[in-house]
């Protein structure tokens, strides 16, 4: 008695979660001879960004063409050593951890992805990415975090929205009035004091003028709830089985333990840092391709072992591509369009848009065809099941729909 | 229920309330130095702010020491370097502490190191700069991996702290961590690499939209050879592209150091610098118009990149000292655990508490990334705010923890405080901005009444939300 913390928790909960756990067991030995999904309410959203800026020409190489040869005479990837996907695109060969999502066609690429006018700050390119405005328009918000704000969902004792990591809150997750939690590890969100707290005693929605004690003192109370509902998470046996020990695969292993735990969260964020190399990139771009594909590689696997394949998708993208040509230091600088990715449950094809033109360049950059917009209005709209207006600030839906990510 | 939560512990003038919007603010008011009067006295809570902002806050016995002294020379204090003495020890120890770590080469060392001079230098301002510089010219030991050079970047952003901004620049473009950390130590002239070029405008001195594409490649081109031999920097000849380059318009740029120059020159730079420092000292958000900023930029003007003159314009302001600025930052990690510390006069294990800050985001040495610290609401969420928390709990209960080197209650005693009521108040004037309202304040004095109840009041204050506003 006397622990006040816990008076913030809903008390239903523990039955909510052992009951959708049981249900959700049933779904997936149901589901797993067809392999086919419940409805898009019950499907999850993982997205991994790859922050730096990833090489997509060397992630999803155009071995055959003459003028990649050109432009990357010391950083090309030949042919002998691609994972070919067709007679003109192979994937980096640090790639062989998701080769079984190819053979399964539970992996789709989506070409020459970007943005008009391309900003080719890390920073600036990736709010563009996050909140899907233009650098003038100085949104304070992101994408997730205005679908989060879009759902209606005060029944839910378990956030929509998470991210995973121990960097800022990106501002995909934000929104003034959401909370999107940040845990850097299951185990860091154990109170250490179980003296009487105070951590949500003062935060009378009355006063709220959305200044910085409002900020502080609701985030403290999301705080608290987060942190007594991950306790019996980390309760129950970790069956997330075997994981590589990378900061991306912790991350993907905590995922995979909260959606087996039952928690009720729909979309997951995460992301891997280091892409921006412009110096000696060939051993430290393998070395972050093969990091995500192992990571990706165990976790769609381990959602396969569950049964919970098909419904579960990651999406992976980067802020830009990198510079066609390669520098003097054995590195790429800031380019433009670059390839994204899908991975998890069935996917109609393997490649949308087209190859990248290497003879119609925008200043040395590739240019778009497919804007992100479209692919995220995909997402929501055919995934995730929910309204991609509010989310993205505009109707992406005509593009998104033409693109037939999904079947 | 109270119906104000926002309680500055400083008296308002009738000419400005803490909710006033920016906006609204007066520039030519904001900047004008502040006066004590009648309505708003200088007094100890005004000096606490300035110890905040300035500084790290105030052990028990300087501000003992401080509070007495009239406002003009208390702000002499922290901004002036009149400590000669205290400070030649001072310095001694912690020279021979950092030659202890050089030797060592561990960089979570350096941060203790670092933490340490955050703790007892007498002049806080010059750390508190360091810091700012830190996440300015951001630099991750993890690329750079090595503790001696990033000692080295150490020194040079201290020794600037508050003086020449273009010796600043022209230092940092030199200093062989950061050539590391922008791959400039790489940059050949058959393939210019342009990572530094574009952070010096973007991140350094101007801020996007004031350069093209263009720009960046021709600064590029301006900084090839420029290598590291032997942990130094070298100029190489033969690496350097010395033709003729064109940087915003201007033809003809050939050296870096003459690149460097024409964008310290570049008319964005004063305004760039004025708005960050305005928001590292005095207010997170909104961010603040050109006009309200314009008094700063002129003075940087003016005093020709002196950063000192700033700062102390700033520290001194109406804008700052009047009450406005209270509760309008949220405390860094940093700043959290050393007031925490200095205000209870505790030592402790110095490499667990750094490494601590990096379990709350702010790892000394790692910057997230070359932008540095995002700041504000960024320091906050689910994760960060039980770290916190945990923190100051793991602070407590370290066995290495000694108040004044002896235990918790044998240091209140020396502080002759005896009971709940004016442990409270001491905690509350020297740890919190906002007051509590009436009713956490007897709520706190009443759920501490088990155990060890002085200690149990401090772990309660560990959780408040208000103890993250400064």
């Amino acid at each position: 008695m006397g622990v006040a913390i816990g008076s913030a928790v809903p008390a239903g909960w523990l039955k909510t979660v052992s009951a959708n756990l049981a249900q959700q067991e049933n779904a997936g030995q149901e589901n797993a001879g067809q392999g086919s999904a419940g409805g898009p309410q019950d499907r999850v959203l993982v997205v991994i960004q790859l922050s730096g800026g990833n090489d997509g020409l060397n992630t999803v190489v155009p071995y055959r063409d003459e003028r990649y040869r050109k432009a990357r005479p010391e950083l090309g990837i030949s042919e002998s050593e691609v994972i070919k996907l067709d007679d003109a695109l192979g994937l980096h060969p640090a790639m062989r951890p998701v080769e079984h999502l190819l053979e399964s066609q539970r992996w789709s690429i989506v070409q020459g992805v970007g943005y008009p006018s391309p900003n080719r700050s890390h920073f600036e390119s990736m709010d563009i990415w996050h909140t899907c405005h233009s650098k003038k328009d100085r949104a304070n918000s992101g994408w997730l975090g205005r679908w989060v704000a879009d759902q209606k969902s005060a029944d839910l004792s378990d956030s929509l929205a998470v991210h995973l990591g121990a960097e800022t809150l990106p501002l995909a997750c934000q929104e003034r009035g959401v909370q999107v939690p940040s845990l850097a590890s299951l185990e860091q969100m154990r109170l250490r004091s179980k003296v009487a707290a105070t951590m949500s005693s003062e935060s009378s929605p009355q006063n709220t003028n959305g200044g910085l004690l409002d900020f502080v003192s609701t985030s403290t109370q999301a705080a608290v709830q987060v942190s007594q509902r991950l306790e019996n998470v980390l309760a129950s046996p970790d069956s997330s089985g075997d994981f590589p020990g990378s900061g991306l695969g912790e991350k993907l292993r905590v995922v995979s333990r909260l959606i087996l735990a039952g928690v009720r969260t729909r979309v997951y964020y995460v992301s891997l840092d280091g892409f921006d190399t412009h110096a000696n990139q060939p051993q430290a771009h393998a070395g972050l391709l093969r990091q995500w594909s192992e990571a990706l590689g165990a976790f769609t696997k381990r959602m396969q072992a569950a049964g919970q394949q098909d419904r579960v998708l990651v999406v992976t993208f980067s802020e830009f591509g990198r510079r066609v040509a390669e520098n003097a230091s054995h590195g790429t600088d800031h380019g433009a369009a670059a390839p994204m990715f899908l991975a998890g449950p069935k996917l109609p094809k393997l490649l949308h848009g087209a190859p990248p033109d290497l003879g119609n360049l925008d200043d040395g950059d590739l240019k778009f065809e497919i804007d992100f917009r479209s692919v995220y209005a995909s997402v929501l709209e055919s995934w995730l099941g929910t309204s991609s207006l509010k989310s993205l600030d505009g109707d992406y839906r005509s593009t998104g729909m033409g693109l037939g990510l999904f079947s | 229920m109270q119906p104000l939560i926002m309680q500055p512990l400083i008296q308002q003038t009738p000419a400005i309330t803490s909710n006033m919007d920016l906006e609204q603010i007066d520039p030519q008011w904001a900047w004008e130095p502040w006066q004590a009067s009648e309505q708003e006295p200088w007094n100890e809570s005004r000096l606490r702010l300035l110890l905040r902002r300035g500084g790290f806050g105030g052990e028990p016995k300087s501000i003992a020491a401080l509070k007495n002294l009239p406002h003009a020379a208390a702000i002499e204090a922290l901004i002036g370097s009149d400590a000669k003495r205290e400070q030649e020890r001072f310095e001694e120890d912690s020279a021979q502490l950092l030659a202890a770590v050089r030797a060592g080469g561990s960089i979570q060392r350096l941060a203790a190191w670092w933490v340490h001079r955050m703790i007892h230098s007498p002049s806080p301002l010059i750390e508190k700069m360091t810091l700012f510089w830190h996440g300015h010219f951001a630099t991750g030991a993890d690329k750079v991996i090595d503790t001696e050079l990033m000692a080295q970047q150490n020194q040079v952003l201290r020794k600037h702290a508050i003086g020449d901004y273009r010796q600043l620049v022209h230092e940092v473009a030199k200093d062989p961590a950061m050539l590391l950390y922008l791959d400039s130590a790489s940059n050949r002239k058959a393939h210019p690499n342009e990572n530094f070029a574009r952070e010096l405008m973007e991140l350094f001195c101007l801020g996007e939209g004031n350069y093209s594409e263009k720009d960046v490649q021709e600064l590029a081109r301006c900084f090839t050879g420029w290598e590291i031999r032997r942990k130094s920097f070298r100029f190489n000849s033969y690496q350097h592209d010395s033709g003729a380059k064109t940087l915003f318009g201007v033809e003809g740029i050939e050296s870096g150091e003459a690149a460097i120059d024409q964008v310290l020159n570049h008319p964005a730079m004063p305004m760039f610098m004025a708005r960050k420092l305005f928001r590292f000292f005095l207010c997170d958000e909104p961010e603040a118009s050109q006009e309200l900023l314009a008094p700063l930029a002129q003075k940087w003007v003016e005093s020709d990149h002196q950063v000192e003159p700033v700062v102390r314009m700033i520290l001194s302001s109406r804008l700052m000292l009047s009450g406005w600025s209270i509760g309008k930052k949220i405390r860094s990690p940093v700043e959290l655990a050393i007031e925490w510390v200095r205000a209870l006069d505790i030592s402790t294990n110095l490499d667990r508490l750094s490494k601590g800050l990096g379990a709350v985001g702010q790892s000394l040495f790692h910057p997230p990334n070359v932008k540095g610290w995002d700041a504000g609401r960024a320091w906050i969420n689910s994760s960060t705010l039980i770290g916190r928390a945990n923190l100051l709990v793991d602070l407590l209960q370290d066995a290495n923890t000694r108040f004044a080197g002896g235990d918790l209650n044998a240091w209140m005693k020396s502080q002759r405080i005896t009971t709940a009521e004016s442990w409270a108040t001491m905690l509350e004037e020297s740890l919190l901005a906002i007051a509590l309202s009436d009713s956490e304040r007897s709520q706190w004095l009443e759920q501490s009444t088990q155990g060890n109840r002085f200690k149990e009041m401090l772990l309660w204050l560990s959780q408040n939300p208000k103890l993250h506003l400064t």
